[in-house]
């Protein structure tokens, strides 16, 4: 009453005649497309590996996890160069993964970035080509399969060929970790060498009233076994890999696909995995599995080194056992990529860093002991130490495993950039809870794939 | 006896026949006899207009006039407002109107946000109406206005009624306070603290188990038919504090010897929460409703925290949607397109709770 009361109406009119044309005039004046126009950026000068002596700061913005990785690889840098200052900055992984964009297309750039996926950032020309690099420092004579998952072609969206656009100091890698203590109750002494070993011992482990699968199923550890089922059903891993990168043409709804789905469910029917899966995130899961909750913890070797510590020696690791014996195995990886931002006032000195915390002896080091990502580098590189018979020599020892038999294929998380948030981890969880069939899962699959890339 | 002096701080009564009219109104309750359960809200609501000292001012303007000096005014007059304004235009149409119109603009292009747009006639439109996964979302909005707004004002109603019973003294403060404390956490934190309360090993389950109720235990906010009410919870909590201390102070400000009168009547509790204390706070009820329809509709930290969407699709608001279609899809146009859309749906939505918190 009060408010009606104070208002005047003689005020009204006015306000009415200059309100409309005020809307109108916001409206005219935002009539140009939005956007950039005009031509690309044109190509960076010539590259050097020469990084001079001036005094320069190098800019790093990575994950906060990462920091402590980094600046021990900034100093370790810096005693090199005493002129280069490290300057690292950590943001939260997802902000920084929603960020990156509109982070590196402003006027203050980092000079090197951490990235999850390429996104639109190659065929919005923000990237610093790094082949010029990898000519210059010789990358280009190690082994070529480490740098698949970050060559963009020009349309910006196939992947695995074209030119370099990351390369990282270490990578991911998945597999099974095992409680040793529950995994001798059910009789398991070796980690399971085909699928059907595995599958029995989850069937020992809950008849004798333990959980057989930790997972946390809130934010998408699901896929990994769903992955893993997919490429063991598919006996190769074309499929998916070729999906991954966005090939022309790319259909994950195959058989394999809708067998992996129906087996999960199934594994989600006959409880093998926990009742509250879908509230699970990835801190629970690993500190409920330390605590003896679950007698498998399908995840990657980034949980080793507090595995390590929490775990107090009982946990070990195996590669996801292939269908038959003497298959190669297979696990998804990803390289902790950093990349260059076109708009980077020090590619010189960023591209000489990556070189060093790809070959140096002690980067190499730090990065398997802080992270533990195996590092990759030139072939005949020395592996770094880990503590032998501890489970981050087991990641490493399986690492390499893989790196002979080419078993490594990325995440079909990093398919598009919004597969993981908005398909397979809404979706697996569907699947498990039984709100979906197998077969519409593999339709939904690529259905949101192919909107994501058209 | 005119019980606007009884008032404690009571506005000075204003010059025409106001002093007068109170006393009508009085009177018109006390022999009225009508003020009883059936005591239909349009008589009730005009005798709380009347008691209003504010209420003559109205009338006079509608009826009589008021002689005002210089009431035709020269153009230059007319026009001086709008230079005092025109501050405060400039500010609201580059920060309000500008982002508006591009928001609008937006919504008509298939855009990265960085790169080159390209027109996309309607396509964005359509898609809210056509991909389950949008309107889904539009759906489950709707359905948290139960939590956000519906149950809130009525147990605030409530509360608030029987706190203005109590003693002026700790109690009363005590009650307030307790019940004002979720409104002073930031929803992220209250959207936290649910999240471990709503777990597997939470104090919900905990006290479940408690009292035997095993077999009722889940993880509240991964179950399928059980997510969006745990997060409606979670709204609730939120808006209650809000709508108790707002309903508190509007009841504050009914005459009490509108109470008195009721009493007088016969009216036990109810009759008199639905004779004196329902029509007298239309108005902070209509902003009670306001406010945390728009929170409702266009909520975001909560779901963000508690639930990102899961289980599936099953919380997913407009909100969240509009925020991953943003910055993890960059596809700025079809965000932009579910922007305007619910900035339209809140404004149709709230248009008439606005209605009816106005006096007929």
């Amino acid at each position: 009453m009060r408010t009606r009361n104070a208002r005047s109406r003689r005020g009204r009119r006015p306000v009415r005649r200059i309100a409309l044309p005020t809307i109108l005039a916001a409206l005219l004046a935002s009539c140009a497309a939005p956007g950039t126009q005009g031509p690309p950026p044109e190509a960076p000068a010539a590259v050097s590996t020469s990084i001079g002596d001036a005094p320069v700061t190098l800019e790093v913005l990575v994950s906060t996890p990462d920091v402590p990785l980094y600046e021990e690889l900034g100093s370790a840098f810096q005693a090199e160069h005493p002129h280069v200052t490290v300057e690292v900055t950590g943001e939260d992984f997802n902000n920084l993964t929603t960020n990156v964009p509109r982070l590196i297309s402003g006027t203050d750039v980092p000079d090197l970035v951490r990235l999850a996926s390429f996104g639109n950032l190659v065929k919005d020309h923000l990237l610093t080509d790094l082949d010029p690099y990898a000519e210059a420092y010789g990358w280009t004579e190690w082994p070529q399969s480490q740098f698949a998952s970050t060559r963009v072609a020009d349309d910006g969206r196939q992947r695995g060929t074209g030119h370099l656009y990351g390369a990282g100091p270490g990578f991911g890698l998945t597999g099974v970790y095992y409680n040793k203590e529950l995994a001798a109750q059910i009789g398991m002494t070796d980690p399971p060498a085909t699928l059907g070993d595995f599958e029995r011992s989850l069937e020992e482990a809950k008849s004798a009233g333990l959980l057989p699968i930790m997972v946390n199923g809130k934010d998408g550890g699901l896929a990994y076994p769903l992955q893993n089922l997919q490429m063991n059903y598919a006996g190769s891993t074309q499929v998916v890999q070729d999906w991954n990168y966005n090939e022309p043409g790319a259909d994950i709804d195959t058989s394999a696909l809708v067998e992996a789905a129906t087996t999960l469910q199934r594994w989600g029917a006959e409880g093998y995995l926990p009742e509250d899966v879908n509230s699970i995130d990835q801190t629970q899961a690993p500190a409920r599995f330390a605590e003896g909750e679950g007698v498998f913890f399908p995840s990657g070797n980034w949980q080793a080194p507090a595995l390590q510590e929490t775990g107090h020696g009982e946990i070990g690791f195996f590669l996801f056992p292939p269908e038959e014996a003497g298959d190669p195995f297979t696990a998804m990886t990803a390289a902790g990529v950093l990349a260059i931002p076109a708009k980077s006032s020090q590619p010189d000195v960023a591209a000489a860093f990556l070189n060093f915390v790809q070959t140096d002896a002690g980067a190499r080091q730090s990065t398997l002991d802080l992270l533990g990502l195996p590092p990759a580098g030139p072939a005949d590189a020395p592996m770094p130490d880990a503590e032998p018979g501890s489970l981050v020599a087991a990641t490493v020892e399986s690492f390499q495993t893989l790196l002979e038999s080419d078993g490594l294929v990325d995440f079909m998380s990093n398919s598009t950039a919004s597969m993981h948030a908005n398909t397979l981890i809404p979706q697996t969880q569907l699947l498990v809870a039984g709100k979906t069939s197998p077969s519409e899962f593999s339709a939904a699959l690529q259905e949101d794939y192919e909107n994501d890339t058209e | 006896m005119t019980p606007n002096d009884r008032r404690p701080n009571a506005r000075p009564a204003p010059p025409t026949s106001a002093g007068a009219q109170p006393t009508d109104a009085t009177t018109e309750i006390s022999t009225g006899g009508t003020m009883t359960l059936d005591a239909d809200t349009t008589s009730t609501g005009r005798v709380v207009k009347r008691s209003n000292p504010v209420k003559p001012d109205l009338d006079s303007r509608t009826s009589l006039p008021l002689p005002r000096p210089a009431r035709r005014r020269s153009p230059v007059d007319r026009w001086s407002g709008v230079v005092w304004v025109a501050p405060a235009l400039v500010m609201y149409a580059v920060f309000v109107l500008y982002p508006l119109g591009q928001s609008v603009q937006f919504s008509f292009y298939d855009w990265d946000g960085i790169g080159q747009a390209t027109p996309a006639g309607l396509d964005n439109w359509k898609a809210i109406f056509t991909e389950p996964e949008l309107f889904g979302s539009v759906v489950h909005a709707f359905i948290l206005v139960l939590f956000y707004t519906v149950l809130p004002v009525s147990t605030g109603l409530v509360a608030a009624s029987l706190i203005r019973e109590l003693r002026v003294g700790t109690f009363n403060t005590a009650a307030r306070v307790v019940l004002f404390v979720p409104q002073v956490l930031p929803p992220v934190a209250a959207g936290i603290a649910w999240t471990w309360m709503f777990s597997t090993e939470g104090l919900v389950n905990q006290s479940l188990r408690a009292v035997g109720l095993e077999s009722f235990t889940r993880a509240w906010l991964g179950d399928f038919t059980f997510a969006l009410p745990a997060v409606g919870i979670i709204g609730f909590w939120l808006s209650l504090g809000f709508c108790t201390v707002l309903l508190l102070s509007g009841i504050g400000k009914i005459d009490p010897s509108l109470y008195e009168a009721a009493r007088l009547d016969g009216a036990g509790r109810i009759g008199e929460f639905f004779a004196v204390t329902l029509p007298g706070l239309r108005q902070e009820i209509a902003v009670c409703a306001t406010i945390t329809t728009i929170a409702a509709l266009a909520s975001f930290d909560v779901v963000q925290i508690a639930t990102q969407g899961g289980p599936g699709y099953q919380t997913m608001v407009p909100g969240v949607e509009i925020y991953r279609l943003t910055f993890l899809e960059q596809r700025v146009g079809q965000a932009s397109a579910l922007a305007v859309f619910l900035a339209a749906l809140v404004l149709l939505v709230i248009w008439p709770i606005q209605r009816i918190g106005r006096h007929e």
